[in-house]
């Protein structure tokens, strides 16, 4: 092998390596645009279209008559939220796809969020907690329900299939916890229910993104950096092992990571229906094969929650909350996994 | 030169013993072949000194130092392993997979550099498969692929590679393809081979030194004149067979008999004499 074909092969590898790196970037860009004018969309619907020249005053200090409370108070903290819920379930839902190799295995199939939101009502309604404590027992609730899928599925080890199975079983059970607990309440609108049963961003103040931001910055900010492992570990336990990554660490890592992102949105905003579970697998088609998409996920999951969130508000006859948006979304999509997988015979 | 050894190992799944008592020292900078009935622990072996399975007793010692003491990625430095079924993440380019194998040069804060590429462009030219860098994994050929994970492997750059049946699957002119790329291997980079192989032959062929292993211990160790012998054969694998010289090679050669052969003439003569 000649010196000269030597590097023209290692040129040619760095061309390919720099023109995907771009094609990513560019993508993130195109997709956070897409996000920011999702957030703008928000803020300038209401009963009255307030433009974006008032939004520009609102935000610069300025009191517009008839738009400011409305944009400061109920559609700023409403943008806030969907971003910051959509990324924490879009992130934790790929994570868990692609550490099991399975699209079904996305949390909110597979009874986390639900565990999660089940605490959170139990704690919220019966206990009458609020705020840091809820979403750290909504933390401890899905480590738990985690930690009991996993057992539950053990059997010399855990394959993916017999972990779904199990853990559809305990999101079912759950979800009727859920409901008895809803029904014990001392007083309770329908408004809350349906946001411990499908998720919603009704009724957000903005002293509730902080608890999402710091998990999103903390859980999110270990996973992009242990983001090479997580690679390495898509070629198979032996292959990654021998690769040099400390698996049974990072998988614990990788999961406990999740659960956090996904427990401490559905604390905030209930189980938002099938965001978590959508945004891996549509990421994927945007950004094509190669990396596991986590960032295009998470903009994918605050894209779902800012448009599911708009189209009940302002689009649909009545006020839906997003959940029941993303839920029909999200529905068809299942049935056709579960059809593919049944019809191949083996796991997507 | 890096030397491997197992001390007394002891190993199995779900105490279900698989490796009793097992010694190997594995010589270095030759290519070594370790050849079995089905069941016998080759690949529990494989798995032990690549630390992927730990034994229940016993240990495997590299370069003086048992290796359940040194550092994950320390380790990948110096040992690669390729399993017998690796997975390739759906529309994974062969560019983006060999890559993979810089995985343990790379630290939390370094990022990839141009050494990184060269050794990339170096194990896909060793491999002969620079021309599909930018190809999808899933489309390449049974052969293709083998050639390209073997290229992940070397891209790692290890001065020790263990191969678990690195030529399953493949037709006989990709096996020696395959065979003839690890004996290159050997020659230009010293790197030490150690792969579990099923057909003897082939084994007594390319390999230096032979390790043919029966329930869980090393029956015979040493050169391929010395370990494939009709004895071995027999007590290995339960079959009656006769060696000869293999005339290419000058290396040993296995021709099973079974049940249902009726030899020409002059061969049943030379058989019964």
């Amino acid at each position: 092998m000649s010196a000269v074909e030597h590097s023209d092969t290692t040129a040619w590898i760095g061309t390919l390596r720099a023109a995907r790196s771009r094609g990513r970037l560019r993508l993130v860009a195109i997709m956070s645009a897409l996000v920011v004018l999702g957030v703008l969309a928000t803020l300038m619907t209401g009963p009255t279209l307030t433009t974006p020249g008032q939004l520009l005053r609102i935000f610069s200090g300025h009191d517009v008559p008839g738009a400011s409370f409305a944009v400061t108070e109920l559609r700023l903290p409403r943008a806030t939220l969907s971003v910051l819920t959509g990324m924490s379930f879009g992130l934790g839902g790929v994570i868990f796809q692609t550490l099991l190799r399975n699209p079904l295995a996305s949390p909110d199939i597979i009874g986390i969020s639900a565990g999660a939101s089940a605490a959170a009502v139990f704690a919220i309604v019966i206990l009458g907690w609020s705020g840091a404590a809820v979403s750290v027992t909504a933390v401890i609730a899905g480590l738990g329900i985690a930690l009991l899928i996993y057992l539950l599925a053990w059997r010399d080890r855990v394959s993916g299939a017999r972990l779904i199975l199990v853990g559809i079983g305990l999101a079912a059970m759950l979800d009727s916890l859920i409901a008895y607990v809803l029904s014990r309440a001392p007083s309770w609108t329908l408004q809350d229910a349906l946001r411990w049963l499908t998720g919603s961003v009704n009724g957000a103040t903005l002293d509730e993104a902080l608890p999402l931001m710091l998990a999103l910055l903390v859980l999110g900010g270990l996973l992009l950096a242990r983001r090479g492992n997580l690679e390495a570990m898509r070629l198979g336990d032996d292959t990654a092992a021998a690769l040099g990554v400390p698996l049974a660490r990072d998988k614990v890592i990788a999961v406990m990571a999740a659960v956090g992102l996904i427990a401490v949105a559905t604390a905030v905003s209930g189980p938002i229906a099938f965001v978590a579970f959508l945004s891996g697998p549509i990421a994927k088609r945007i950004a094509g094969p190669g990396r596991s998409p986590l960032i295009p996920a998470a903009l994918v999951g605050a894209l779902l929650v800012l448009i599911g969130d708009y189209t009940g508000q302002h689009l649909l006859a009545g006020r839906f909350p997003v959940g029941v948006v993303t839920g029909a979304l999200g529905a068809p999509y299942l049935i056709y996994l579960i059809i593919r997988s049944n019809r191949t015979g083996r796991e997507t | 030169m890096t030397t491997i050894t197992a001390e007394t190992l002891n190993a199995g799944y779900g105490g279900r013993p698989i490796l009793t008592d097992l010694d190997l020292t594995v010589p270095p900078g030759v290519v070594t072949a370790i050849v079995g009935a089905n069941a016998c622990g080759k690949s529990t072996l494989l798995r032990c000194l690549s630390r992927l399975l730990k034994p229940s007793s016993g240990q495997v010692v590299l370069e003086g130092r048992s290796i359940r003491d040194m550092p994950t990625r320390q380790l990948a430095r110096v040992l690669g392993l390729l399993p017998q079924s690796p997975i390739a993440p759906d529309g994974i380019t062969v560019a983006d997979l060999v890559s993979h194998g810089r995985h343990p040069h790379q630290g939390m804060l370094s990022r990839w550099t141009q050494a990184d590429d060269i050794a990339v462009a170096h194990a896909l030219e060793a491999t002969r498969t620079a021309e599909l860098a930018d190809r999808d994994v899933d489309e390449l050929s049974g052969g293709q692929r083998q050639r390209v994970w073997i290229a992940m492997a070397l891209a790692q750059e290890t001065d020790i590679l263990l191969l678990d049946e690195p030529t399953t699957f493949l037709d006989i002119a990709h096996q020696i393809e395959v065979l003839d790329l690890l004996v290159d291997l050997n020659c230009r980079r010293g790197t030490t081979i150690v792969m579990v192989l099923h057909d003897l032959n082939l084994a007594a062929r390319y390999a230096d030194h032979l390790v043919a292993m029966r329930q869980g211990q090393v029956h015979a160790a040493g050169s391929p004149e010395r370990v494939l012998t009709e004895d071995m054969v027999e007590q290995v694998f339960g079959v009656p067979c006769r060696v000869m010289t293999d005339p290419t090679s000058g290396q040993p050669m296995m021709l099973p008999l079974g049940r249902h052969l009726t030899p020409p003439e002059p061969a049943r003569k030379e058989l019964s004499a």
